[in-house]
């Protein structure tokens, strides 16, 4: 258990910046998600905090104490690598014992034996133990590689995208119980995944890395209902964000939103409203999730004239494309909508959920009720 | 595939045929070692046996000592080779500097250069620094043969395995020496086992560089058996007796090692 | 255009001994309607492109009939069959220009080259590739080689489009987009098209109805909406659909002549759909099917079961509860009031009674109320 601290990191590899000026803060005991798409430099981050990368610049603290000149062997820390890194040479049993085994750790074996069985069963691994990592499915060398990485107490746990290689279904399962046993472990954790519904679900709070840069710290409901920027409004949500340009206008005393190719007027609320109107930025964009924008096949107000572009029944769901103009929407929809391809359908925003971005540099300006949405829960 | 009775019978023909050829020279020379001088050209399958040539080799001659020679000599170099190749192969596999390749490409071009090229000068260079006919001498110059072939297999084997293993043992709390011998080694043995037995027989069928670099203290069996050409007539029999028991201990790690060494030298020995 | 009809198609391999092996393909019967989409899913190894390389003539058939329209297709050399193919990996000619590319096929049939210009220009603004025409394939990204293969496979006007895993290689991105852009190319164009995919997702979205595979053998076919609500067996419930139907083993108990679903470990029981009050007796071993989206929480008024919430994610969009009943997997559903459940708080749950299903735990199939 310990709280650690990444104060200045930098870290390039012959060219590549992997890493720039990486400051933040994991507290004790805490569950701690690194996001980000592939490349961002999340693993780098991971492998600095392990000692097993060397950071260019900055500082690494565990405890308020600086670590980086500390052997990663002496840093008591325990990690899941994303290939898994199981030694080959050794059955289940001895992998999963081995850093019991290590002249820093030892135990005896018979306690070896028994937090073996242990932790295995919780893994759901019990009878593989005598099996080699080249007998075993992907799904069950991730569960022995988290096995051993959860079979010591130590000071923080680190995991490199643990779920990333296992089906849906798997994966899915592997969330649960991974969640299911967070409390037990009560131990502080950083986890690296570029799966939003891991970061979503697992986190105490979300770190999201883009291009070796800190973009936003924050809890998931901050990331989900405030995202910084258009790149991380994007990241999280199932369909993508629809993002549309908009110009705002104000008609017989009410701020309107509204888009390219259209006249219709879009009320904004009136807090965002009072934010919008003291603003100088020229350009606006506005966000609104698939689960926010609604149809209808007759003209309602407030309503956006479009056609029907596609329609996706995607089991639960379907997802509708709707065309305005020059620019797509997607809905979510009841799976068994019916409608022809090209046919007129209308547009009905949730305007409570519309988040306003500056059109120019992408950053989040204001939604409704933000205040309360981020601190409330 | 289909495999119809005559196929197979095609194949199997064509087998023992290669199996015949292959074989005949060794056969050959087991025979003419049993063979006395008189009936050396006169008889080819049908003569009387006789024990004479190798009472006259292992006996008479010191034909043990040359035999313990090319044993130092050969198990030297390559104990020296996996010494110096394991580290070797281990830094070309995991770490970046510059000329790595171009170093790498040095070690594998010793075996470029014929051995009759090179011999000529390190004669000279031997003769002043006193390294002629001396056993360290030999075992150096055994590296140019030795150490190529460790060095690129291995590195092979070193490079096969992920990074993140010998990670993932240093936060288990091991240290670099014994991630080395709990982790790496046994990952890379059926490698450096295979290409260390092969280095030995290569060195043990050296010729040009013992030679010309030792010849009276030191003299490993394949020079030896130079010395059956006497001024007047060449002793063929001898000569086949000193051959088979050179070839024996070959023969049989050969057939010891034959999985092991297929097996070993192509590389990929340690995905999953 | 025209209907695909497979009757009764087997195929089987001969491993190295010469043995006959098991059927890649077993008795396998579709009949896809002129300018119908029609999706083959299954997982890998199930047969499917082994089906479509039957249809497309790069396999011989071991058994059974294919036509195209009313022509018995099985002894048809594959250049004579009239088909549009678009393999995986995307297979164009790397010397060749996007124009070349597409154009190969017709001018190898000796087309004159007026109408091949002809054709080239007519698809090329269809698939979005009027732009890359000058282009060697060696400059396109994934998407933009898939939209030329397909290009590829539409410029001889083909009586059945064939498609085998089109987006696999391509990003989520990049996925759907060409999704979208096959579905509307579809809709405009009404080729007869098979599409083979291991992705439900991919099958659910495009196709009219699908077929699912399993082992060599024809699962189901019918409308993703039919095969999503009404699987006819164990492994269909399990395939279609994300997040995955619950699928659990329970016991049937009879209690004061009510049934309910128990589940052994835990004990928690839940009322059978009153549907299924003939074809269950208590003592019953069945395979329970009721998908995340079909669980409802009730207010405690007794009619519910009460169970503990063992695990709680807000994912934003949507927010799971997971409940450990004592198997392997746990019972999962979806909730969408704005609510935030906790760890070891108690709930009712519902389960909704037209879409509950039970399997036979033996055979896998369902059994009908």
């Amino acid at each position: 258990m310990a709280h650690i601290a990444l104060e200045g990191i930098s870290k390039s590899f012959g060219k590549v910046q992997a890493l720039r000026n990486i400051d933040l803060t994991v507290r004790d005991r805490e569950f701690f998600v690194l996001f980000g798409p592939a490349g961002a430099g999340k693993t780098t981050i991971l492998k600095t905090v392990a000692g097993i990368e060397f950071p260019d610049a900055g500082l690494v603290r565990f405890d308020d104490e600086v670590v980086n000149l500390v052997e990663p062997a002496l840093r008591n820390v325990s990690m899941v690598f994303e290939n898994y890194a199981l030694y080959p040479h050794m059955t289940v049993y001895d992998n999963i014992a081995s850093p019991m085994r290590s002249p820093l750790y030892r135990k005896d074996e018979a306690v070896i034996k028994q937090e073996v069985q242990k932790v295995a069963d919780m893994m759901g691994i019990g009878s593989l133990l005598e099996r080699l990592p080249s007998q075993l499915s992907n799904g069950q060398r991730q569960r022995t590689a988290l096995g051993r990485c959860l079979v010591r107490s130590p000071r923080v746990f680190l995991m490199d995208e643990p779920l990333a290689h296992l089906d849906a279904k798997l994966r899915h399962l592997m969330r649960t119980e991974l969640k299911s046993m967070q409390a037990e472990f009560d131990t502080t954790t950083i986890y690296v995944t570029h799966d939003y519904t891991e970061a979503m679900s697992l986190s105490d709070r979300v770190a999201i890395i883009n291009l070796g840069e800190i973009v936003q710290i924050g809890s998931s409901d901050e990331i989900y209902y405030t995202p910084r920027n258009e790149f991380v409004a994007k990241l999280v949500g199932e369909p993508e964000i629809n993002l549309v340009d908009v110009d705002l206008v104000s008609r017989e005393g009410t701020l309107c939103a509204v888009f390219a190719g259209t006249d219709r007027c879009l009320p904004v609320n009136d807090d965002v409203a009072g934010v919008l109107s003291h603003s100088t930025i020229p350009k606006w964009r506005m966000g609104i999730r698939g689960l926010n924008v609604g149809y209808c096949f007759t003209e309602e107000e407030n309503c956006v004239e479009g056609s029907v572009y596609n329609l996706e029944p995607i089991g639960n769901k379907a997802i509708l494309t709707i065309k305005v103009g020059e620019s797509l929407f997607q809905a979510v929809a009841p799976n068994d909508l019916r409608a022809e391809l090209d046919s007129p359908i209308y547009l009905k925003l949730d305007m409570n959920n519309a988040l306003f971005f500056n059109g120019e540099t992408g950053d989040f300006v204001v939604r409704h009720n933000q205040a309360e949405l981020v601190r409330g829960r | 595939m289909k495999n119809s009775p005559m196929e197979a019978l095609a194949r199997n023909s064509m087998l023992i045929l290669w199996t015949i050829f292959a074989l005949f020279p060794l056969f050959w020379m087991l025979v003419i070692s049993f063979k006395s001088d008189a009936q050396m050209f006169n008889t080819t399958f049908v003569f009387d046996p006789t024990l004479e040539n190798y009472q006259e080799v292992l006996i008479k001659t010191d034909y043990f000592k040359y035999f313990l020679d090319n044993i130092i000599v050969s198990g030297g170099a390559v104990i020296v080779s996996i010494l110096v190749g394991v580290p070797a192969a281990y830094s070309l596999a995991r770490f970046n500097f510059r000329g790595k390749e171009d170093l790498a490409f040095t070690i594998l071009s010793f075996k470029f250069a014929p051995e009759i090229l090179v011999v000529l000068p390190l004669f000279l260079i031997y003769q002043k620094i006193g390294l002629y006919d001396t056993y360290i001498g030999l075992i150096w110059v055994y590296q140019l043969i030795t150490l190529p072939l460790l060095v690129w297999v291995l590195r092979g084997y070193f490079e096969d395995i992920s990074v993140e293993v010998e990670q993932a043992a240093q936060l288990d709390g091991y240290k670099w020496y014994q991630i080395f011998f709990r982790i790496l080694l046994p990952l890379v043995k059926p490698g450096l086992v295979a290409s260390a037995l092969l280095a030995f027989i290569f060195a043990w069928n050296s010729f040009t560089f013992p030679l010309l670099l030792s010849g009276f203290k030191i003299m490993p069996v394949t020079v030896a058996s130079l010395r059956y050409i006497a001024s007047d007539t060449v002793h063929y029999g001898q000569m086949a007796v000193a051959a088979v028991v050179t070839a024996t201990p070959e023969v049989i790690l050969a057939i010891l090692i034959q999985k092991h060494l297929v097996r070993g030298l192509s590389f990929g020995a340690v995905k999953g | 255009m025209a209907r695909l009809t497979l009757k009764n198609v087997f195929k089987r391999y001969r491993n190295k001994k010469n043995e006959a092996a098991d059927y890649a393909v077993n008795d396998f019967s579709l009949s896809c309607d002129d300018g119908e989409f029609v999706g083959i899913l299954g997982p890998s190894g199930c047969g499917k492109t082994t089906t479509l390389r039957m249809v497309a003539g790069l396999e011989e058939i071991t058994r059974g009939d294919i036509y195209i329209g009313d022509t018995l297709i099985n002894n048809l050399h594959p250049k004579d069959r009239n088909i549009g193919l678009a393999f995986e990996d995307y297979a164009l000619y790397p010397p060749l220009n996007v124009y070349e590319n597409i154009a190969f096929n017709l001018s190898a049939k000796g087309v004159a080259r007026e109408e091949i210009d002809r054709r080239v220009r007519e698809i090329a603004p269809l698939m979005k590739v009027d732009d890359l025409l000058e282009m060697k394939p060696a400059g396109l990204s994934g998407g933009q080689k898939q939209r030329v293969n397909i290009a590829r496979a539409l410029v001889r006007n083909p009586l059945v489009l064939l498609l085998d895993e089109p987006l696999s290689h391509l990003d989520g991105k990049m996925r759907q987009i060409l999704r979208t852009e096959i579905k509307r190319i579809h809709n405009k164009i009404k080729c007869t098209t098979v599409l083979v995919t291991h992705d439900q997702l991919e099958a659910m979205s495009l196709a009219d109805r699908i077929a699912i595979m399993n082992d060599g053998k024809l699962q189901q076919f019918g409308t993703p909406l039919e095969v999503y609500d009404n699987p006819v067996n164990v492994f269909v419930a399990g395939f279609i659909g994300e997040p995955p139907m619950n699928l659990m083993k329970v016991s049937i108990l009879e209690e004061s002549g009510k049934l309910f679903f128990l589940f052994p470990k835990k004990g928690i029981r839940v009322a059978v759909p009153s549907r299924y009050r003939s074809a269950l007796r208590s003592g019953m071993e069945v395979t329970l099917g009721v998908r995340p989206t079909d669980i409802f929480i009730s207010s405690d008024d007794g009619t519910g079961s009460e169970v503990t919430v063992d695990v709680f994610e807000n994912l934003g969009d949507e927010k799971r509860i997971s409940i450990d009943v004592g198997e392997e997997d746990f019972l999962t559903l979806m909730t969408e009031d704005e609510r935030r459940y906790k760890k070891g708080e108690k709930i009712h749950l519902r389960f909704h009674e037209e879409k509950t299903h039970i399997f036979d735990p033996e055979t896998g199939d369902r059994i009908q109320a």
